[in-house]
């Protein structure tokens, strides 16, 4: 109880409130519900710790002198009162030097709503008007991502086999908000040949916004799945905004992956469907995967292509067998079209293998969704290891569907053959466990309540002929 | 929650190597395990017990302030009720703070440890411990009791003379003319109940023979005196199981002869050249390059060597082969391993939680049977006074 009541009047208090700050990307109100929840302030920083960026050290720097000088006057106050008897002086001095962890906590939320309203959201918005007129006089094909899982991916593999022969330029990393979308137009030479805009919708009218801005000629719709269900409620509303990018383009000039059952509501004729058998009339057969990637053949009519890549996982196929078709369309070689589908690998984070104690771990942290988990699962089914272990603290922003959908979880890693499963513990732990024995898993359970302490352990659970598979990985400001 | 308590440091020369097994490969992989509750019993050089949750951080030992925290807290005792109970003084109005011990984990090397004197007073307690009992570890511990078994059983040992320091004292020059006469250089000279190498030299001739006992009567009062084996490979194997034996890899320490298998070669950074990772598993072969029929014939004498020692839950069997004849020789068995050759068992295919766990089980299934023994048996002697 005591460290509890002390920790906010630590010096390391005003770390774990810019931390906190920079978890919540600055956002007011995710940043207050997680403040007025926390209970021990010294232990807040588990995953990560405060990046030490110049805003971030000015805001540190606000707060130490602000919580300084409210001490420094509640001091004088009291002093007052003891040496020249001001009314009231002893209680409100106290009052400041108890509250100043409380007040600046709060306080120092005024620079950034100040800052964001008169500097940053003005700049975005002159930003993004001029970002208009760019993408709509470019001359390149300007090919918007958009879905609930898979855009990034999709991005790289584009980028990797288009990139053999066209000019191409995409968005960077998950830069893929109308901000990022303006700031890339701006970085824009003007004589690409291809455009690459990922769209990363949070709330209802994102991909609209989106794609009025940044006027797409083609997009590609990687598929429809329960994410940021805290805002847009229903899967069904998030379909609605997600297709919303196809309004002002010919069918034909839409590719979606049809392997996501949930995009089927939304296909209108035309629109040009890939999955994991095939993308245009490319059809897919002799699939291997293997912890080194995949091989696989494509074939259209007489042609025939024997493709490789290091991506891990059959749910990547149509990708890469869509990014082949368009370089075909574009008019790329054989072997341009070969070596590019050669050149993707797996991304930081996404279903990226590496090697531990002799032992393979697939880090799938950055995967957020429920059929991110189904192909994480199923890829842990298909590949062969002395002993499979799998990780994962469950989904975040699952609105009402959580139970429903992390049940599904649970379910999904029974029938992964996993032997042991450790569930980094959290609010959606219960449900899991009940998909787990929905599921009939036999095997060890662990709950592991310090995911630090189990990451920087790892190597102690895995040993040679070990395959662990670790999805999503949930930030501090999640419970 | 089953609570286990690991017991290390102890009176020993391998004091500080066993606070490295205890903390490092057994207290963290069970606390990672979260299945256990897990108190830390250091037993420190002057032989007092302390029970505390700062004892399981490295730093405590490393930092010197164990010392501090000798200082400053009051030992714990023991309590033998129908179990084993830890107590200590928790400081406030003089009450104790009591816990009951399901498994004991001892990762003690050397005396009045893994020489059997603790499994003694275990098996007082009545309480499960892991790793090999009290016979097993007393014979472990005595080379020259261990490879007179091991000859007993039928397992192919070198040729060795052994000494008390008494003789050694007594009459020195009868031991080097009883030494010439039936060993041939070069010699190994180890005092009989030390492990971690400690104590031990190669000799090739009388000077350093006789040095060489003396080093070795230092450190004990029975000495083994036996014959190098020529073209040597060294190997080691670590191996679990009570009745099912499970065998690691055979595992190569890459030493020259001269540089045989010493306490730094086994304990200290990058071993004695400095070079590649910690201690023993910076500079091994693993699995040992040998042909499939030679690993197979080691594997067995390895295993065969275990079982006549009477080893249960784990041990390492050390053996020593002739690379031209492809003579498999057992040379010691040493019943608690540092770090419990995790690095082994982990090629193996076993994780470090993995591996602790099922050394616990083994302790809970080796307790279970001994219970199923009959320890009384009612007589009328008695009545006859």
């Amino acid at each position: 109880m005591i460290p509890l009541i002390v920790a906010p009047y630590l010096p390391s208090y005003a770390v774990t409130v810019v931390y906190m700050l920079q978890n919540t990307e600055y956002q007011i109100w995710p940043y207050l519900r997680w403040f007025w929840r926390t209970q021990d302030f010294s232990k807040v920083e588990r995953r990560r710790q405060l990046q030490r960026t110049k805003p971030a050290r000015l805001l540190l720097l606000t707060l130490w002198c602000g919580m300084v000088l409210q001490v420094l006057v509640g001091l004088l106050l009291i002093a007052l009162w003891y040496w020249c008897g001001l009314t009231g002086g002893w209680a409100f001095g106290l009052a400041l030097i108890i509250s100043y962890p409380v007040t600046w906590a709060h306080l120092i939320l005024v620079p950034l709503v100040l800052g964001r309203y008169l500097i940053i959201k003005p700049r975005q918005r002159w930003l993004i008007i001029h970002s208009e007129q760019i993408f709509k006089n470019h001359k390149g094909f300007r090919v918007a991502i958009a879905g609930s899982y898979g855009k990034t991916s999709m991005k790289e593999v584009l980028l990797a086999v288009l990139g053999e022969s066209k000019k191409i330029a995409a968005t960077p990393a998950n830069k893929n908000v109308a901000v990022s979308h303006a700031e890339f137009a701006h970085s824009l030479s003007g004589d690409e040949d291809i455009l690459l805009i990922e769209y990363g919708e949070g709330a209802p009218g994102d991909v609209g916004r989106f794609a009025d801005t940044t006027h797409p000629t083609h997009a590609v719709i990687t598929g429809l799945a329960a994410a940021h269900l805290d805002r847009y409620k229903t899967i069904e509303r998030a379909g609605q905004d997600i297709f919303s990018v196809a309004r002002h383009l010919k069918p034909e000039h839409v590719f979606v992956n049809t392997e996501s059952p949930t995009t089927e509501p939304f296909l209108k004729p035309g629109f040009n469907h890939y999955d994991q058998h095939g993308a245009l009339d490319w059809k897919v057969s002799d699939v291997t995967t293997s912890i080194e990637g995949l091989t696989f053949t494509i074939t259209k009519g007489k042609r025939r292509l024997e493709l490789k890549s290091a991506l891990l996982g059959k749910h990547n196929i149509g990708t890469l067998c869509l990014a082949a078709a368009l370089a075909d369309l574009l008019g790329l070689s054989d072997d341009a079209i070969t070596k590019g589908v050669s050149l993707t690998k797996p991304f930081e984070h996404r279903m990226q293998p590496y090697q531990l104690n002799g032992a393979w771990v697939i880090d799938d942290t950055y995967n957020g969704n429920l059929e991110g988990i189904r192909a994480g699962t199923t890829l842990l089914k298909e590949l062969r290891a002395k002993r499979k272990l799998y990780v994962t603290p469950g989904l975040v922003d699952q609105g009402q569907a959580t139970q429903q959908i992390h049940e599904e979880v649970g379910r999904l890693i029974a029938a992964s053959g996993a032997d042991t499963v450790v569930l980094i513990k959290h609010s959606v732990t219960d449900f899991i466990k009940t998909g787990l024995t929905a599921g009939g898993f036999q095997g060890e359970l662990i709950i592991e309540p310090d995911p630090l302490e189990f990451y920087s352990n790892l190597s102690q659970f895995v040993a040679v002929g070990d395959l662990l598979m670790m999805q999503n990985d949930w930030t501090d400001n999640y419970t | 929650m089953e609570t286990i308590a690991v017991i290390f440091g102890g009176r020993s020369t391998e004091h500080d190597i066993s606070i490295v097994t205890a903390i490092a490969s057994i207290i963290k992989p069970l606390e990672l395990t979260r299945k256990y509750r897990v108190e830390a019993v250091y037993i420190a050089k002057d032989g007092a017990w302390y029970w505390d949750d700062k004892l399981k951080n490295i730093a405590l030992f490393t930092s010197g302030g164990i010392q501090d925290f000798i200082h400053k807290n009051h030992p714990a005792s023991v309590q033998f009720d129908s179990g084993m109970t830890l107590v200590k003084a928790s400081g406030i109005a003089g009450r104790k703070t009591v816990r009951k011990i399901d498994v004991v984990f001892p990762a003690m090397h050397g005396t009045y440890g893994e020489d059997g004197a603790l499994m003694g007073l275990l098996d007082m307690a009545g309480v499960a411990y892991v790793g090999c009992g009290l016979s097993a570890s007393v014979v472990a511990m005595d080379k020259v009791l261990a490879k007179q078994i091991a000859a007993a059983n039928g397992i192919p040992v070198t040729k060795f003379l052994t000494f008390s320091r008494l003789e050694l004292e007594r009459d020195p020059t009868a031991a080097l003319k009883d030494i010439k006469k039936s060993l041939a250089f070069p010699l190994f000279i180890k005092p009989a109940h030390l492990g971690s190498s400690i104590g031990i030299s190669r000799v090739t001739d009388d000077t350093a023979l006789q040095n060489g006992l003396e080093v070795a009567a230092h450190y004990d009062d029975k000495i083994i005196v036996e014959e190098a084996v020529q073209n040597l490979i060294e190997i080691t194997l670590p191996v679990m199981g009570n009745d099912q034996l499970t065998p690691a890899l055979l595992e190569r320490p890459l030493t020259k002869p001269e540089d045989f298998f010493d306490f730094d070669t086994k304990y200290l950074v990058g071993g004695k050249k400095g070079k590649g990772a910690k201690g023993a598993e910076g500079y091994s072969q693993l699995p040992a390059d040998l042909s499939n029929a030679l690993y197979d014939k080691t594997e067995t004498i390895g295993l065969a060597a275990y079982r006549s020692i009477g080893c249960s839950g784990t041990a390492r069997v050390d053996l020593l082969i002739d690379s031209k004849t492809e003579q498999v020789y057992f040379n010691e068995i040493n019943p608690l391993p540092g770090d419990l050759y995790a690095h082994n068992w982990n090629r193996a295919g076993v994780s470090n939680v993995e591996l602790v766990q099922k050394l616990i089980e083994l302790a809970k299934e080796r307790y279970q049977q001994r219970n199923l023994l009959t320890r009384v048996f009612n007589t009328n002697y008695l009545q006859q006074f």
